[in-house]
């Protein structure tokens, strides 16, 4: 019941609407009380020949109008009950969301995103039953139980109700203990369905080795095996959901024999009436349902703890990069001064940077190359700020990069990622992304200059192809420049490329390098690259090895030092060579 | 799974209902034991009430109650309700039993479909939706045989049996309540008519809302360095809001029509049947046992109606997830068909003439390409990406059929062999092997469990894989997981090398790999290629050429095309593109050392 507490600010906020839909759920555990007590009344009054038809009417009245109060109650209930556990569900999704937007790189490093969704999917949608469901089932349970047990006892005959009332403890017991050995069951299918999941999913993926190996026949009875698997621990699970429906009618069936048996022995002895025992049998029926729902009622509560919990304890995470009090809110300008001693990353034993020292004047572009793993992408994610903890300081302009808030520093910032994750929109507001409103021709001039327009223009849709839509695939290297677009449109003051022209031909590289170099005069750019093509003309390159700067200088005076730098060039001209097809061109 | 859903036509509905129907013709046996059982359950429950009504109007209202008929009467009702909760239990079972059955036939016909489905079918979908067709859409067919069909069917027989019994108790009263058919057709039919848009919005919108937020998720880096966490927080706020509108309209609207409304009816039955007997009562005595058993009994009716509206959405969901696992059974895609002639593969010569092929029908990627690997020999196909290296391979395993040209093995069309004598004859080592999940000797042995520990872990000496493996903890044993992660490339290579191996083949097809991989693990595949290679066919793409400098053939390819072919030494005499690749690597090797 803790979850019901720690939702009271919930309950608070949706005050009025809680107050309406429990009095609705009273009323109708109120109303439903009259046409067992009408029947039994008529019935009575048939059997004893008192009856008059002004009465009748009077009665059918009564009767009509409980029903359509009943109805109108029964709306009003779900409306309020169920439409605020919608809302829950809806305002937990939207904190949550937010709070993930307010996450660091490193949040994300740690955890998959699977599991992420699980919480804003599966959690949230205990906690939502909760606050419908498990408020339904309390108040029913407590109040249309309560109820019917005391007409039943208050108006017709007290010790026949205690009587009746003997077996259903049983039920309440059997059903809970049902309900957890089903979840246990259910779990058990769930495992047996993820591992035929699992099974599809490695055929599928395998289909190659089963051809080759020509074992079709062999992978589908293992599939086979696999799949009675799920048979048989779904059995097990049906095995116990079908004792629900037996256990009810047998537990009812004692309470009916009781009530007729004894009830009979009371009307004999003149303690009650032929209208009391009809009002009462349906009075028992009523009771099947409170009956259930304090077994539900425990089952719901219970996983909405464990769902509320884990989101709480999700939302308590800090940003582990936060802006500091009294942070420079304006954009950075000027010179960029890389000053690193020593940067780990978190969880990590060996430092992915050591000692690396350079600067970058306005205006300028700096390349950096090296292998996968010597620290390329380790230096742009702190200038990202999207790491921090290093030893030493980046200076931006005229201050420190973290006296800046991240909003300003990012503002100056345009970065195309290695990967280039493009949104499943249109090209133009991918393109678009940092100001959805800015005019078509920004969006064009963007696309011209990252050399994609001709391309965009050639899809039947042009800019509103959406992407990785069915059918519609830009590939790698269109992916790319779009990004790169993404980039150009904000005019950043630092232009960031993260080895992002690798799947741009030789060709559209150059003109996308021409093209950058024309428009960004006074902007600084820096570029990192496994292709040196990318980076040749940079002011100044440096070449990482193992986390440290290995060499530095322009294109020529590295080819002069005849070391790391040479011999990537001469492999790299081979293999330009090969890529042509020959040496005829 | 973020997937469209297909819109069904009333007439599309009716065909896949009849399809799937079909699937319960094998257990047509079952199905009549639980339908027996499922009408017994029901006579049983409507029989209760009539029972009551004759101990109330021949004992209770005249007050005489004879022992003998006091006892026989308790009997018959505790031993009724005794065979009702005995025969509903095994009838429950039996239903689930045969939905279990029929959705296990379907998920190993959908199964077997895709294993002879054509590479070019998994080329253009995505694994994951064939995975989806197997699993989970089958799983919400199963949703609908579980709970839709046996609800249907229990509110059919529940129809009927409540009605006879009405019949047998006053037969102008139930004639009047036959109104009630034609409102329960006209409420289910309303409902049914709007849930099905209300339901298909909100699933779109739930969807939408998912998708919105895994992309966040995926692209979390991206929204941050652009700074638009306020508008895809507002973007998101949208999504929410449109979905919390949609459950907000279903609440709405299944107040107004679902349980409330049946309660509404079933209150409105009441008061016509009290207003009846009570009105009757004054022209002749009525028998109140009647009035008990048919308010007893009407209420008996109007459950299994709400039941069947709350399923309607399952049951249309279900449809549309049998459509797409229909749309995948009948995919024309199929693997290339054998003529299946009574022949064998004896020498292992392979012949390719003047072989052109496209993958699409629009580009052709190999262009007339001829060669003849003469048995034993080794022919290497060198060339950068895209060359049609790895098509050459493709057509040669019958992974894609071809059209123009011929591939001889012994003279013979590739096309005539036997499936099972090609698949026997020919090994293909993949560049990235798969790994399977279970452990190193059943990633040897693959399915094939006529082979001996002896004959797996001969293989494994053989390529020289046993030098990694007997140093694993658990040696043969070795658990291998997530597709082979915990080892090496090269190790996964050898492991590959020992699969292929241990069947023995005349030809040897082989994608080198191109991976980073280890000294010391390069060293043992270099040795068992060249044991391998040794009496066998082989084909293989070389990434290095320093391992295939003595096969019999080389073939230089470029976009689709034989540029350049002789030995090694003839190549390098050459000095064309072969000359050049091969000081490339020569120099990197080098740069490596």
């Amino acid at each position: 019941m803790k979850v019901l507490l720690q939702l009271r600010w919930f309950f608070k906020q949706q005050k009025k609407q809680y107050i309406i839909g429990v009095g609705a759920l009273v009323l109708v555990s109120i109303l439903q009380l009259f046409p067992p007590k009408i029947i039994g009344l008529i019935v009575d009054a048939i059997t004893e020949g008192t009856l008059t038809s002004s009465e009748l009417i009077k009665w059918l009245v009564i009767l009509a109008l409980a029903g359509i109060f009943m109805y109108i109650a029964r709306y009003y209930w779900r409306v309020m009950i169920f439409g605020s556990s919608v809302l829950l569900s809806r305002t937990m999704r939207e904190r949550l969301f937010n709070h993930f937007t307010r996450m660091s790189p490193s949040f994300y490093q740690k955890r998959r995103v699977g599991d992420l969704m699980a919480h804003a999917t599966n959690d949230i949608n205990a906690v939502q039953q909760t606050a419908g469901m498990g408020v339904l089932t309390l108040v029913d349970s407590l109040a249309t139980g309560g109820f019917v047990i005391l007409t039943m006892a208050l108006t017709i005959n007290w010790k026949l109700t205690l009587i009746t009332l003997i077996p259903l403890p049983f039920m309440i017991f059997l059903t809970s203990y049902y309900g957890r050995l089903l979840r246990e069951r259910f779990r058990f299918a769930q495992e047996a369905f993820s591992d035929l999941n699992d099974k599809t999913q490695e055929s599928i993926t395998g289909i190659e080795v089963i051809k080759t190996f020509g074992q079709q026949k062999e992978d589908i009875e293992d599939f086979t095996n696999l799949s009675s698997d799920v048979v048989d621990k779904n059995m097990r699970v049906a095995r116990v959901d079908a004792l629900f429906d037996p256990t009810i009618t047998g537990i009812f069936a004692v309470s009916y024999i009781l009530s007729f048996f004894f009830g009979t022995k009371f009307i004999i002895a003149g303690e009650m009436s032929i209208g009391d025992m009809i009002a009462f049998s349906t009075y028992l029926g009523l009771l099947v349902w409170p009956m259930l729902a304090i077994g539900f009622l425990f089952n719901i509560v219970e996983r909405g703890n464990a769902s509320y919990t884990r989101i709480s304890e999700l939302l308590a995470i800090e940003p582990n990069i936060k802006d500091m009090p009294g942070a420079i809110s304006e954009r950075p300008k000027g010179d960029l001064l890389v000053d690193i001693e020593s940067f780990t990353f978190p969880g990590d034993e060996t430092a992915a940077l050591k000692d690396v020292h350079f600067t970058v004047k306005k205006g300028e572009t700096l390349g950096i190359v090296g292998r996968t793993g010597a620290g390329k992408t380790a230096i742009l994610k702190l200038l990202l700020r999207q790491f921090e903890g290093y030893k030493g300081k980046i200076v931006y302009g005229e201050h420190l990069i973290n006296h800046y808030k991240q909003q300003s520093l990012r503002a100056a910032i345009g970065y195309v990622p290695q990967d280039h994750f493009l949104f499943s929109t249109t090209i133009a507001e991918n393109i678009a992304f940092t100001d959805p409103n800015i005019s078509k021709e920004k969006v064009y001039e963007a696309a011209k200059l990252s050399q994609i327009h001709e391309d965009i223009l050639g899809l039947t849709k042009g800019y509103d192809t959406v992407v990785g839509e069915r059918g519609v695939s830009l590939s790698g290297g269109q992916q790319q420049r779009v990004s790169i677009a993404r980039a150009l449109i904000m005019k950043p003051e630092l232009l960031i490329l993260d080895d992002s022209l690798s799947a741009v031909d030789a060709r559209t590289e150059e003109a996308i390098l021409k093209a950058l170099k024309e428009a960004r005069t006074d902007e600084t750019t820096i570029i990192t690259s496994h292709r040196l093509s990318a980076i040749q003309h940079a002011h100044q390159i440096i070449v990482m090895d193992e986390g440290t700067i290995a060499e530095a200088g322009t294109h020529e005076e590295l080819l002069r030092m005849d070391g790391k730098y040479k011999e990537m060039y001469d492999l790299q001209q081979l293999e330009v060579l090969v890529e042509r097809g020959g040496g005829s061109e | 799974m973020n997937e469209k859903q297909p819109k069904l036509t009333a007439k599309d509905q009716w065909f896949v209902l009849k399809r799937l129907l079909r699937y319960t013709i094998p257990h047509k046996g079952s199905i009549t034991v639980a339908l027996i059982l499922l009408t017994m359950t029901i006579t049983g429950t409507i029989l209760g009430p009539l029972i009551i009504q004759r101990f109330i109007d021949d004992y209770i209202t005249p007050m005489n109650f004879p022992k003998s008929d006091i006892i026989w009467i308790a009997a018959i009702y505790i031993g009724l309700q005794v065979f009702i909760v005995i025969v509903s239990y095994f009838q429950l079972i039996r239903f689930q039993d045969i939905a279990l059955k029929i959705i296990q036939q379907m998920r190993i016909d959908v199964f077997s479909k895709v294993q002879g489905l054509g590479m070019t079918y998994f080329d253009q979908t995505p694994a994951g939706s064939i995975v989806s067709r197997v699993t989970n859409d089958t799983e919400s067919i199963k949703e609908m045989f579980v709970s839709v069909i046996v609800t249907f069917l229990q509110a059919v027989f529940v129809l009927v049996g409540v009605y006879i019994a009405l019949f047998s108790l006053d037969v102008k009263l139930t004639l009047i309540s036959l109104v009630l058919l034609p409102l329960f057709v006209g409420v289910i039919s309303i409902y049914r008519y709007y849930s099905a848009d209300f339901y298909q919005d909100i699933r779109e919108r739930l969807s939408q809302l998912n998708a919105k937020i895994a992309e966040s998720l995926s692209g979390m880096g991206i929204i941050q360095v652009f700074r638009q966490e306020a508008r895809l927080e507002d973007e998101f706020d949208d999504i929410n809001e449109m979905h919390y509108r949609a459950g907000m309209r279903n609440i709405k609207f299944d107040g107004l029509l679902l349980s409330p409304a049946i309660d509404l009816l079933y209150m409105g039955a009441v008061v016509f049947t009290l207003g009846y007997f009570g009105f009757a009562s004054f022209n002749s005595p009525v028998e109140v046992g009647v009035l008990f058993a048919f308010t007893t009994l009407l209420s008996r009716l109007f459950q299994p109606i709400q039941q069947v509206m709350q399923r309607l959405s399952i049951f249309q969901q279900a449809l549309v997830s049998a459509s797409r696992v229909f749309t995948l059974m009948d995919d024309p895609k199929m693997e290339p068909t054998q003529e299946e002639k009574d022949i064998q593969v004896q020498d292992g010569k392979i012949e390719f003439r003047d072989v052109t092929f496209s993958y699409d029908g629009k580009t052709d990627v190999l262009k007339n390409i001829s060669f003849t690997a003469n048995a034993g020999e080794t022919v290497a196909l060198v060339g950068h990406t895209g060359s049609g290296k790895s098509s050459i391979i493709n057509l040669l395993m019958r992974f894609y059929e071809y059209e123009r040209g011929n591939i001889l093995i012994d003279g013979v069309s590739l096309k005539a062999y036997p499936k099972a004598e090609l698949r026997e004859k020919m090994g293909l080592v993949l560049q990235d092997p798969f790994m399977f999940y279970g452990d190193i000797t059943s990633n040897i042995r693959l399915h094939n469990d006529g082979l001996t520990e002896e004959e797996v872990r001969e293989a494994a000496e053989f390529v020289s894989a046993n030098e990694f493996i007997e140093k694993l903890p658990h040696q043969y044993t070795q658990r291998v997981t997530e597709r082979g992660a915990t080892f090496s490339s090269g190790q996964r290579q050898l492991i590959a090398f020992a699969r292929t191996i241990v069947t023995n083949p005349k030809i040897l097809v082989l994608d080198e790999a191109t991976a980073n991989i280890d000294t010391e693990t390069e060293v043992a595949i270099q040795a068992s290629l060249e044991k391998m290679r040794k009496g066998r066919t082989t084909i293989a793409i070389a990434h290095r050429l320093s391992t295939i400098q003595d096969a019999e053939l080389i073939l230089v390819l470029h976009k689709g095309e034989i540029v350049e072919r002789g030995t090694h030494q003839e190549l390098l005499m050459q000095k064309g593109l072969y000359h050049m690749m091969y000081e490339l690597q020569n120099s990197s090797a080098e740069n490596a050392g």
